[in-house]
């Protein structure tokens, strides 16, 4: 190719690029759009993609229903990152056909988006966002009035991390290893709220350890001080990649004792993670229910019509963007589609999520009373759900 | 073809300049500048519509990245294009503006201009600090520490309670209101506005040390460091002078950044942030400010503006770096020639 | 501060610092091969490392079938599988490190353009070959199975050497000392030296510059693709961002032992990784990687050239 041709060709490609955006733009009719925002890519891609799978499907039993209003639904990838989310919330807010946004589906991307949302006016339900300080009216980070979320948050979770990890162990040392990250740190997240739950209880620690998010395969020291210090209970507030890490270095140099952790494990790709023999017997809390036990017959067909997927094992949060999907829909049902109007809705009705329980929140956007925090264990390579933790 | 090969737009654009008397000159530097103060309108018109960016809102990327981007390559071409001082860490004195911003704004009564130059200083000072003992080491040393010190800057917000730690702080407060216009997230016009002032400040001082000692000390390191110290620059004086400038404009960058976004967080100061600033350095032409305007215009406003094609955004932004780089290795409006070292001599 | 952790396991901090320093030892020749002869540091060597990883866990998921609840194998079996993996992550390395100079690196040496331009370029590439694996695997980790039965070989006292860090020390070992006898004995070794130290007298010399260069990556390529097998040996694991971290490590042991000399990396990298594993023992892991930028610091500081460097020429930007 000659340096001409290739001239000729950039001109083109970049004309092509502009066309073709325009037209994306021309499209922008009166409609109601519905956003789901959450990572669709980046490392934590799968939990976008895993909660895209619930909003699809409660849009399509809303969509089979032959609603008299019809609702775009759009996702927008925050990449589980606040950067990100600072970028594509103003661009949010500014499209006037939003009424809503199921997510953000992060705590950190949540903060990063409020300044946006808020004044926008836009209500928020988030399937995921557990970090208490999201609906704390004290906290500069909250999203009040407009934030929602249809899960317990960390405070409840790690009351009952800490209860399903002591579960059956006759004198508790504890060691509690956090991975840094927005959700599992030791400053203001699980973490945190799991070091205050065991000095309430006057339980033993042997140690701690903070190793970032996306380290822990290298940190060939980590499983040695643990054994060292005796523990027999290692409590982990992080994601399922690390965790998975951690319990296969911890197995293999030799640990017996307990692994706990918290939702940021649920996920079928700890077991890969971990290895299926040294991830047998991990517990895990999480406020979710799986969906495959929540949903009715009918609920897993739209499933299958709506994702293509036989059968939604395995996917995290899938119930809770479900529910969060539904409670939108509800209030559009009810012929409200402004965006004011869906938030007088949200705060004021009582919807019903995919297993028949009773949904609604507080002034500040809490289900009242907290929603339950599931109790799962690994057993023959599979996540099994033992109800919720008592 | 041989014309075609030779071409340099930025040669071109100087003698079209040197041909202009002064009258010419200012009409159109006011022209120039009347269209760029247009721009946040431009998403309005149906005619200038094309330059909508799906999903981000076109006044929110105009100020971050595309306004933001230019000053702070504009900031480190001052470090690498005229000193020839490689620094991979650049996000590092952008996170110290951000992060003094959102610490002052949340915990004293200052407002954020009176912050802006608490910032910079700071940037500035540790710029001095980190430039004192590792400005001696050369190439690739110097590369190498840099990039450290932007992760233990990261790394340490993450770690110290006054920073917040991973979740960083929130309720970081809008400027006040300068001559009646309003700074939030409603007006975001503003801040476009503040950061082209800040640009056009950046450019003036940055025309008035090239012609003056600063500048040809500079160039005489960035051309050979033994050569110029001979000759009696005293290098490591205007290396650590080149250091923190570059410093004060990434610290001012970030004031207005956090002041703009309301939140500062550590995973908003990543390495991938220096690389992308020299790239847009790079990119451009390095050591020209035209060219790196131009860099940073398009590696700011590029990902965004094809966003719509999601996954594959950034595979597309690789691909553009690798050949445009091997297409015009200079950037895409170089330096002056005469400025140039000799081709073969700077392989080395 | 946490002393009495390392008081109390020194021996077993340190054989972890050594075994995790030896993959950072050939991670590292792939930096200071290059830099050696051609003054650039290349970008894309993590990406080169994350290729390998992939390589070696999809030859044995995929060809040899072998999933995540497989048991582990042994015998003959054993050893031609892990000889599989490991050649498929050598070549996949060494093949895209060839590659990239050619995509990277190739036209603008020719034109003898700045420094700089290469470094863009070579970072684009990264970013390419990182956004691909993104792209291919949807952001997830890919486990490697488990292959290998690991047990306790020896104890000598309280540390146990486990058989796939006995693995890691004693075959990256060889390697090093097979590339470091490679460049000072053969032919194109001599002529890789050659190049490094002047490439306008060398090809005055008659050296063929592409061939050599292009025989630099590869050989690069190549140890940075066994650290690829032996980091998957190890730790099992990979994903599409997994060089980053490491490519800082090891980027950090080439320079920590003067990057460009062979031997240097050598120490370099066994320094860092026992440094890195004290660092997290004594200050907690999550101060590990300012410890060892600062470390290096002090070492340039005071070392200007590396612990093991040769002078560097001047170089400029």
């Amino acid at each position: 190719m000659n340096k001409n041709s290739k001239r000729v060709l950039g001109v083109v490609a970049a004309a092509s690029l502009v066309l073709g955006v325009a037209a994306t733009n021309a499209q922008a009719a009166k409609t109601i759009t519905l956003v789901y925002q959450g990572p669709m890519t980046g490392p934590d891609g799968q939990t976008g993609t895993d909660e895209y799978y619930g909003v699809l499907t409660a849009i399509q039993i809303y969509k089979d229903s032959n609603p008299a209003v019809k609702v775009n639904i759009k996702s927008a990838d925050d990449q589980g990152e606040s950067a990100n989310a600072g970028q594509i919330a103003p661009g949010i807010a500014s499209d006037k056909s939003v009424v809503g946004i199921i997510g953000p589906a992060f705590s950190g991307p949540s903060v990063a988006s409020f300044p946006s949302y808020k004044p926008a006016g836009i209500p928020m339900i988030s399937p995921s966002a557990t970090n208490p300080s999201l609906t704390d009216p004290k906290s500069p980070k909250n999203g009040f009035p407009f934030f929602h979320r249809v899960l317990a948050t960390d405070v409840l979770q790690s009351d009952k991390l800490v209860t399903l990890a002591t579960r059956g162990v006759a004198s508790p040392k504890i060691y509690v290893v956090d991975d840094m990250s927005g959700y599992g740190n030791k400053t203001d997240g699980l973490g945190a709220l799991v070091d205050a739950v065991i000095a309430k209880r006057k339980l033993t620690v042997v140690g701690s350890s903070s190793i970032a998010k996306g380290t822990m395969a290298q940190s060939t020291g980590a499983a040695g001080t643990i054994i060292s210090k005796g523990a027999n209970i290692v409590i982990y507030s992080g994601y399922y990649s690390d965790a998975g890490a951690l319990i296969k270095a911890l197995r293999d140099a030799g640990y017996k004792g307990v692994f706990a952790s918290g939702d940021g494990t649920l996920s079928g790709d700890f077991i890969p993670a971990a290895g299926k023999a040294a991830a047998e017997d991990a517990r895990i809390t999480a406020p979710s229910l799986p969906f495959e036990l929540a949903a009715t017959p009918a609920q897993l067909a739209a499933f299958t019509k709506a994702t293509g997927l036989k059968s939604p094992v395995g996917h995290t949060y899938l119930t809770e963007a479900f529910n969060a999907t539904n409670i939108f829909l509800d209030c559009i049902k009810q012929g409200k589609t402004s965006r004011a109007g869906i938030q007088a809705c949200i705060s004021t009705g009582t919807f019903t999520g995919a297993a028949g329980t009773k949904i609604s929140f507080t002034r500040y956007g809490e289900m009242p009373g907290g929603a339950p925090v599931g109790d799962f264990t690994i057993k023959n390579g599979a996540i099994v759900y033992n109800g919720a933790v008592k | 073809m041989a014309i075609l090969k030779n071409f340099n737009l930025r040669d071109k654009g100087a003698e079209i300049w040197e041909g202009w008397n002064r009258s010419k000159r200012t009409t159109f530097v006011f022209a120039v500048v009347g269209v760029v103060i247009l721009l946040p309108f431009a998403g309005d018109f149906s005619i200038t519509s094309f330059l909508n960016t799906p999903t981000a809102s076109y006044q929110a990327v105009l100020v971050y990245p595309v306004g933001m981007y230019i000053l702070m390559a504009l900031g480190l071409n001052i470090v690498v294009g005229k000193s020839g001082l490689l620094d991979l860490g650049y996000v590092a004195f952008f996170a110290i503006g951000a992060y003094s911003a959102a610490i002052l704004g949340t915990r004293t009564n200052l407002n954020i201009w009176e912050i802006l130059p608490i910032g910079m200083g700071l940037a500035m000072l540790s710029g001095v600090l980190l430039g004192l003992p590792t400005l001696r080491l050369r190439g690739d040393y110097l590369a190498i520490v840099t990039l450290g010190f932007g992760e233990i800057v990261r790394i340490s917000a993450i770690n110290v309670q006054s920073t917040g730690g991973p979740n960083g702080i929130g309720g970081v407060p809008n400027p006040p209101a300068v001559l009646g216009m309003k700074f939030d997230i409603n007006n975001l016009k503003g801040f476009f506005w503040i950061v082209v002032v800040m640009i056009l400040l950046v450019i003036w001082m940055i025309r008035r040390f090239t012609s003056r000692r600063p500048g040809r000390a500079w160039e005489a390191i960035r051309q050979d460091e033994d050569v110029a110290m001979l000759m009696g620059v005293p290098v490591l004086r205007y290396k650590i002078w080149s250091f923190s400038i570059g410093a004060a404009v990434g610290g001012a960058a970030g004031v207005i950044f956090a002041s703009k976004s309301m939140f500062v967080a550590p995973d908003m100061f990543t390495f991938n942030v220096s690389v992308l600033i020299l790239s847009c350095v790079v990119f451009g032409g390095m050591g020209n400010i035209w060219g790196v305007i131009l860099g940073a215009t398009i590696l700011a406003y590029l990902p965004e503006r094809i966003r719509f094609i999601s996954t594959a955004r950034q595979l597309v932004f690789g691909l553009a770096l690798v050949i445009i780089m091997n297409v015009r290795p200079d950037g895409l409006l170089p330096r002056k020639k005469r400025e140039k070292i000799t081709a073969k001599g700077a392989t080395k | 501060m946490n002393f009495s952790a390392v008081t109390g396991q020194f021996w077993s901090l340190l054989l972890a610092g050594v075994a995790i320093g030896f993959i950072y030892v050939l991670i590292s020749l792939g930096y200071t091969m290059v830099y050696g002869v051609l003054r650039l540091i290349n970008f894309a060597n993590s990406e080169i490392f994350m290729v390998g990883t992939f390589a070696s866990i999809i030859v044995s998921r995929t060809f040899f079938g072998y999933g995540d609840s497989s048991d582990t194998i042994h015998g003959f079996k054993l050893y031609y599988t892990l000889a599989a993996c490991l050649v498929a992550a050598m070549l996949m390395s060494g093949v895209t490190a060839v590659l990239v100079e050619l995509v990277a690196y190739r036209r603008l040496r020719a034109k003898g353009t700045n420094r700089l331009a290469s470094l863009i370029s070579a970072i684009g590439t990264s970013i390419v070959l990182s956004e691909g694996a993104r792209i291919l695997t949807q952001s997830r980790p890919l486990a490697s199975p488990r292959l290998l039965n690991k047990f306790f070989v020896f104890n000598i006292g309280t540390v146990g050497f486990r058989i796939d860090i006995i693995i890691v020390i004693v075959f990256a070992a060889a390697l090093f000392f097979a590339v470091d006898r490679f460049v000072n004995k053969t032919l194109l070794g001599k002529a890789i030296r050659a190049v490094s130290m002047s490439e306008d007298t060398s090809r005055l010399m008659g050296i063929n510059l592409n061939r050599v260069i292009s025989a630099t990556f590869f050989i690069g390529g190549l140890m940075t693709g066994a650290a690829a097998f032996l980091y998957d040996l190890v730790f099992e694991n990979t994903r599409f961002n997994i060089g980053f971290n490491l490519g800082l490590a090891a980027f950090t042991a080439a320079v920590l032992g003067g990057i460009g000399n062979l031997r240097g990396a050598f120490f370099g990298g066994i320094t860092l990784g026992i440094i890195e594993v004290f660092a997290a023992a004594i200050f907690g892991a999550q101060w590990q990687a300012v410890t060892v930028f600062v470390v290096l610091v002090l070492v340039l500081l005071f070392k200007p050239n590396g612990l093991f460097g040769e002078a560097i020429q001047q170089s400029r930007v």
